[in-house]
């Protein structure tokens, strides 16, 4: 018997089938101790840019700051309910994402330019090169914290290899997160696979109780051919035992993991996402996020991104918001009205998603407050205009209170030329990672928390 | 200085010398030519795969997801080098898994539909980093997969269609902004500059819908997906996307771009379903349950005939007694009388009687022995099927009979009739010939810009067919050395200059009057034997000999420099360097045989075609060998080839025979090998005649006693 009964946060508990990593629960907080919750951080990307026009609260020009008012433009005034709770940053710009003498290629270097604030090598080939991208910077933190030091998620799988914008691989677009400046993870785009990872093989059913009775056949079969093996080995000659000799430790070797773990029932209840891939956008980027909550919920990570859609990417909103015609060729749209009219209604679909998550992260409870509370969201694209392929000024909503450490219901506009970089050493300090320098970054961002 | 050639032996006193020679071979001086010892074999893949097939009826390949299987005496099948890892076990727990679910539930499939498949074509030729279900480059446009429905239902397959054929000179895309004007302008250019072309998409061979690209500009980025419905039995179906006049490019290079994209072609492919599928049981289902009760009787006759065909024999009484254990513990669980048999089914699927083929020595058995009528119905039929023996087999097996040599030799013409001996030419000739090697060596990408991925997949699919007319209708075997005959389509025929073959299908063309025929002269074979840049005389010769004739020359001492890579063509021909390195007195032995060889094929480049031109130098394909004979080109190489014929049936005996025995062939074996080659040379050199003589020889019918193999080496 163990005399203290309050689980532990890792503990592991069965729930909808699976092992389930227990949420960061209040039981686990000893009555009389200040618990402080951690941060979580992850970055939404959207690709192409976005109609800043039908994007940008309109609090005056100029560096300086205004309250974000109810009134939002089109594209951003579906989060107006959430406007206390984050803030719009202006003026931040992408300058690896600029040619800098390598010519056109405005895509494949947004995607990599995006969270390595670098500028990425000018290469189809094998030897991409970028940078070490912020989150990955934070997961390394998180080696041995946390069950998952990252999750790295997608709603489009990406074109694979080769040249996919003006010389440039397609791996640049394919991916946010770069573990080391050579090595990119891409994305994983099936829910049902992210599921696996984070909670285990679904192999042998989603019914606990036929999961352990399907365990107790496997040991059951196992036990039964080392019986049949044992009996052949006596009948067989020299070189043939050792054919069989090799069976059984292979046997042996397998039933020794096949290890019945005493289980509870988990408090947290989630419905098994099938093996299939949603078409519809909007399902598919919910299940992800339903995810990515759940990982975050239960700390199994607390570091996440998830690329809703690809540089370049063709994907015909159709279906979910009446459009027909690809993403990318629309935002080409030399100032025809009606094709910036379908990009704006593109982008206003996109940010349903961040409407979406921030009510997940909202409703769950946590400590004294919400997840949200605990969380750092930044929604934006690596592109401003579209149309000109425009790496400044970039749109960029970041929700959340990062643990009182960042102030929202604010439009902070910097300084031209602001790098996005130093956002994100800002960000590395609230997720516990000191230093000065990330990137092109030339000091930490002001005014986040004022 | 190479030694100048010396008169060769006169006959009388070259079989002599061979007498003389074989007297030192223990085995033969002892008369000890026994049948020798097969270990036991694991299961290959392919034979897993093919096993699970003809067993249960499930077409999942499984064996896909295992490690790749090592090779001894160059084939996959040999028992000492077939070993089993952990994590080899562990892939055959959960292929048993999923194989027995799916023949008793049938496959499991999402009940709502969605993106179940997704395949990528790669975007450039050269390109490495591909992962996932990456399909081949190919310069048409073309999209060929293979799609495994895993119920019968429709299914929508989607795809994108490339069109980057450019844009009218002046007129950009993009950036900036265009007034009205403008950018009609831009429109009509474009579609002026690009005709409209038809593409089509077919499914398994039928044409399920066909489509125009129109000349606009933007029309990869404005359009939608293509999207095809389509009902599927479930299983494996084939699907190809491509441009029928794409065919018959005769410079396929006309469909990139300068920066190295494709104008037209398909870019992905996406499955979505499966809408109203069709719920029943499962096709495989009868196999199993074979009788209609849930008694115990039934649950024994079921265990007794899965036991039976799984094992490839008669069950024990102690087998069959532990597999109805576990179908009363499942029962006992509260789970269903199919779920019993199911658990039996998994079990048996991880028995080492149905991973291995075992045969053990009878206990009263003294030196060699026959083996018994089940060992005999396996090893016949993994020879010639790659797979478990039919019921056919199994019934004459416990009957006793098949071991009756009328019955031996009827059932080898019927096996040799049936579909499923298609497995000697995907699994031995493969092997033999080393096709496989494609996929390592290709042609360098830059170099020969117009070879892709297709081509290369033609190449392959080319000596398939070749040899696959040879074996099927039983056509001479010395056809591999000089069949005026081939198989090729629209851009294979082109390569090769051949006129009158459009399309993407293949056809059989006769070679006479032309330079090419028999297999040294199909460009897979080319390709696999020379450098990424350049062709290799050596590699070539040292082909011909290996593979061919059996008579692979010596590897290299080890301190000999290799030819020094620069850039052929330039300073010297190939040709010229080798012969510069065959100074060397140390090569020379050895290059004097090989070199020749590869000469007579320098009309053809590094990859397969035809040249008159390495660079700025004529090609000079003339040879001569050790024994002075002299030739000139891939014709007087035929004839010498030919004149080589008993060599090249012996070789074929002795590499056929490995793979029939799944051993290395021995010194003991010599004399079965000489038997063997007697006879197919006296039966016109059919493939039938080196099957029953291989099937009738003393090593396939027998085997030693353990232990008594070594006292007899």
């Amino acid at each position: 018997m163990r005399p203290d009964k309050r689980p532990t946060r890792r503990s592991l508990l069965r729930g909808a089938g699976t092992a389930l990593a227990l949420p960061f629960l209040d039981a686990m907080v000893p009555a009389f101790a200040s618990v402080v919750s951690p941060t979580r951080m992850a970055f939404l990307y959207v690709p192409n840019g976005i109609v800043m026009d039908e994007w940008t609260p309109r609090t005056g020009t100029g560096v300086g700051e205004g309250a974000i008012p109810a009134e939002l433009p089109r594209i951003t005034s579906a989060i107006a309910p959430y406007r206390k709770e984050l803030l719009f940053l202006s003026g931040l710009d992408c300058n690896g994402g600029n040619a800098l003498g390598d010519g056109p290629g405005d895509h494949g270097r947004a995607g990599a330019a995006y969270l390595t604030a670098t500028h990425p090598r000018k290469s189809a080939g094998k030897d991409v090169l970028a940078g070490t991208s912020v989150d990955q910077v934070v997961a390394r933190k998180m080696q041995g914290v946390t069950r998952f030091a990252s999750i790295e998620l997608g709603c489009e799988e990406g074109v694979q290899g080769g040249n996919c914008d003006n010389g440039y691989s397609c791996t640049y677009s394919n991916t946010l997160a770069w573990k080391s400046p050579t090595t990119p993870l891409p994305p994983e785009v099936r829910p049902r696979a992210v599921f696996e990872r984070l909670f285990g093989s679904l192999d042998l059913g989603s019914d606990p109780a036929q999961r352990r009775r399907q365990e107790m056949y496997e040991k059951s079969i196992l036990d039964g051919v080392l019986e049949d093996a044992n009996r052949l080995r006596t009948s067989l000659g020299g070189a043939d035992q050792h054919k069989i000799d090799e069976y059984l430790t292979s046997v042996r070797e397998i039933e020794t993991r096949i290890q019945s773990v005493e289980r509870g029932e988990g408090d947290v209840k989630y419905l098994v996402p099938s093996a299939s891939v949603p078409s519809d956008f909007g399902e598919h980027s919910r299940l992800m996020l339903d995810l990515m909550v759940l990982a975050f919920q239960t700390d199994l990570t607390r570091v996440s991104t998830l690329l809703f859609s690809i540089e370049q990417s063709p994907r015909a909103y159709g279906a979910e918001a009446g459009i027909p015609e690809g993403h990318h060729g629309l935002t080409h749209h030399s100032g025809d009205k009606e094709k910036i009219e379908k990009v704006t209604r593109i982008n206003s679909y996109h940010i349903q998603s961040l409407v979406y998550v921030l009510d997940k992260l909202k409703a769950i409870r946590e400590g004294e407050g919400t997840l949200l509370d605990h969380s750092m969201i930044a929604y934006g694209s690596g592109i401003s205009d579209g149309n000109l392929h425009d790496h400044s000024n970039l749109p960029l909503i970041l929700a959340g209170g990062a643990n009182g450490r960042l102030k929202g219901g604010r439009h902070i506009r910097y300084a031209k030329g602001t790098p996005m970089a130093d956002l994100f050493v800002s960000m590395l300090d609230r997720m516990g990672v000191e230093g000065e320098r990330f990137g092109d970054s030339q000091g930490k961002l002001d005014r986040l928390s004022i | 200085m190479p030694p100048p050639p010396l008169p060769g032996l006169k006959d009388a006193d070259a079989v002599e010398l061979v007498r003389f020679v074989d007297s030192f071979v223990p085995a033969t001086a002892a008369g000890l030519d026994g049948p020798g010892r097969v270990t036991a074999r694991r299961l290959n893949r392919a034979e897993y795969n093919n096993t699970i097939r003809d067993f249960l009826g499930v077409t999942t390949r499984p064996a896909d997801q295992f490690p790749v299987d090592n090779q001894g005496y160059g084939f996959d099948n040999i028992g000492d080098v077939l070993t089993l890892s952990p994590m080899l076990m562990e892939k055959y727990m959960a292929a048993a898994r999923s194989v027995s679910r799916i023949a008793v539930y049938g496959e499991g499939y999402e009940k709502k539909p969605g993106i179940i498949g997704k395949f990528m074509i790669k975007t450039v030729q050269d390109d490495g980093q591909v992962s996932g279900n990456v399909l081949p480059f190919s310069i048409r446009g073309t999209l060929e997969a293979v799609y495994h429905a895993p119920v019968e239902a429709d299914y929508l397959f989607q795809f994108r269609m490339l069109n980057r054929r450019g844009r009218a000179p002046g007129v950009g895309r993009g950036r900036g902004v265009l007034t009205e004007a403008e950018k009609k302008a831009q429109l009509e250019a474009s579609r002026n500059a690009a005709p409209p072309v038809d593409f089509q998409i077919d499914v398994d061979g039928r044409m399920v819908k066909k489509e125009t690209v129109v000349g606009e500009e933007a029309f990869d980025y404005t359009r939608g997906p293509t999207v095809a419905k389509v009902h599927l039995t479930a299983g494996d179906h084939k699907i190809h996307v491509y441009i029928p006049d794409h065919a018959n490019l005769d410079n396929p290079l006309a469909n990139l771009n300068p920066d190295g994209r494709r104008r037209l072609g398909a870019e992905f492919m996406e499955v979505l379903g499966p809408y109203n599928p069709v719920v029943a049981k499962p096709p495989t289902y009868s196999n199993i349950f074979v009788c209609g009760g849930q008694d115990d009787a039934c649950a024994r006759q079921i265990v007794e005939s899965l036991a039976r065909r799984g094992f490839r024999r008669a069950p024990t009484q102690a087998e069959i007694e532990r597999l109805l254990k576990l179908v009363a513990m499942v029962r006992k669980q509260g789970d269903s009388f199919e779920e019993g048999i199911r658990v039996a089914l998994q079990s048996i699927l991880v028995s080492p009687a149905f991973l291995f083929r075992m045969e053990t020595d009878p206990v009263d058995a003294t030196g060699s022995y026959r083996i018994n009528d089940y060992e005999l119905a396996s090893r016949l039929s993994y020879f010639i099927w790659g797979s478990m023996p039919d019921e056919t087999l199994l019934q004459l097996a416990a009957g006793k009979r098949l071991s009756d040599r009328t019955v031996l030799e009827a059932q080898v013409g019927r096996m040799l009739r049936d579909a499923k001996a298609s497995n000697l030419v995907d699994s031995f000739a493969v092997q033999w010939l080393d096709i496989r090697a494609l996929d390592r060596k290709k042609p360098d990408a830059a170099k020969f810009p117009n070879v892709d991925d297709e081509l290369l997949g033609a190449m392959r699919k080319e000596t398939l067919m070749f040899t696959s007319e040879i074996f099927r209708e039983d056509r001479s075997l010395l056809d591999f050395i000089d069949g005026k005959f081939t198989y090729v389509n629209g851009p294979l025929a082109r390569y090769y200059g051949i006129g009158g073959v459009d399309g993407f299908d293949f056809k059989r063309v006769s070679l006479e009057g032309t330079e090419r025929g028999g297999i040294v002269s199909q460009a897979s074979i080319l390709a696999l034997t020379s450098y990424a840049t350049r062709t290799s005389p050596v590699i070539r010769g040292k082909w011909v000999l290996q593979t061919l004739l059996g008579a692979a020359p010596p590897p290299p001492p080890a301190d000999v420099p290799a030819l020094e890579e620069t850039r052929p063509g330039n300073e010297a021909s190939v040709r010229v360097r080798l012969e510069q390195h065959r100074a060397n007195p140390a090569c020379a032995a050895c290059h004097q045989s090989m070199d020749p060889i590869g000469f007579g094929l320098e009309n053809f480049d590094a990859a397969g075609a035809w040249r008159t031109h390495e660079g700025k130098f004529a090609v000079d394909s003339s040879g001569v060998l050790p024994d002075g004979q002299s030739f000139t080109g891939v014709s007087g190489l035929r004839k010498i080839l030919r004149s080589q014929a008993p060599q090249f049936t012996r070789n074929l005996t002795e590499q056929m025979l490995t793979y029939a025995l799944g051993r290395g062939v021995e010194s003991y074996d010599r004399a079965t090998v000489d038997k063997i080659n007697k006879r197919v040379m006296a039966n016109g050199n059919k493939l039938s005649s080196l099957v029953l003589a291989i099937v009738e020889s003393e090593p396939f019918l027998m085997r030693m006693k353990e232990g008594k193999l070594n006292a007899s080496r």
